[in-house]
């Protein structure tokens, strides 16, 4: 069991969860985060503190997409371990609908992208 | 713009409200610990494991006050890999966490009053679940699910 990013951290990314997560398991995009599956520990103190309510247990029904994306971007960016400026217009995203299909990014978080080496 | 100080009441909402609902502080967790690793040391199956991979157990409760209060409390004072602390663990078996859970709960429920006891038990077992899901069950044994690029 774990618990996964969804769409709604597209490009809202405020990051609030880094500093809570007891165990580091976030990595960082450029534009959202997500979390490792195999490192998570279900520990939830994440889930009620994402301001754009991104975070979800994987027990709920329908969140298959989003754990097979998790999983796969954990092992492509790089892990993020203190939280940074969430972008400007975060708010503004916040109750935006499809961010997915229009501005999912696959690059790496701006924190610490020297482990290149990693990316696809 | 939400600002980081609106981020801030809004963490401290979210305590506060399971503070006043469980009771869950700082002495508790400290009570829970030092209780149940108190019990844990002379328990004949886990004792031995414990004994084997804990030298020092001053610094391993306030480790474990820690997690308990980043975990219940979210104070963020625990930073750590557990996953990979107990994957090193070859000895270490499902019984074993069996047991762990039986006398975690048989402890909450004496040193905590029943609500903050339900909490700390339901974290507790989501833990313990996912510790051995990682332990025993990893993903990667398994074929790729439909759609994961895996590396």
């Amino acid at each position: 069991m774990t618990f996964v990013v969804t769409e709604a951290c597209i490009k809202c990314k405020y990051m609030d969860c880094v500093e809570v997560c007891p165990v580091d398991c976030f990595y960082e995009g450029e534009n959202m985060l997500v979390i490792h599956p195999d490192e998570c520990i279900d520990c939830g103190v994440c889930e009620p503190e994402c301001p754009a309510e991104a975070i979800k247990s994987d027990n709920e029904m329908g969140l298959e997409r989003w754990l097979a994306l998790n999983a796969e971007y954990a092992r492509k960016w790089p892990n993020i371990t203190a939280k940074g400026t969430p972008p400007p217009d975060a708010d503004r995203w916040k109750d935006v609908p499809d961010k997915f299909a229009k501005h999912f990014s696959e690059n790496c978080g701006s924190e610490d992208n020297d482990d290149k080496s990693r990316a696809a | 713009m939400t600002s980081d100080q609106e981020h801030s009441e809004r963490r401290a909402r979210i305590v506060q409200g399971i503070v006043d609902e469980t009771g869950v502080d700082d002495a508790m967790i400290k009570m829970l610990v030092h209780t149940f690793y108190g019990k844990v040391r002379t328990d004949e199956l886990i004792g031995p494991v414990f004994d084997r991979v804990i030298k020092d157990w001053d610094p391993h409760l306030e480790k474990m006050c820690d997690f308990w209060s980043s975990v219940m409390l979210m104070s963020g004072r625990y930073k750590g890999n557990p996953m990979i602390a107990h994957m090193r663990l070859k000895m270490v078996r499902p019984e074993h966490f069996e047991r762990w859970l039986a006398l975690f709960m048989e402890t909450a429920g004496e040193v905590c009053p029943p609500r903050a006891a339900e909490a700390f038990v339901g974290r507790a077992q989501n833990i313990a679940r996912s510790l051995q899901m990682g332990m025993f069950y990893r993903a990667d044994k398994f074929p790729p699910r439909a759609g994961q690029g895996a590396p």
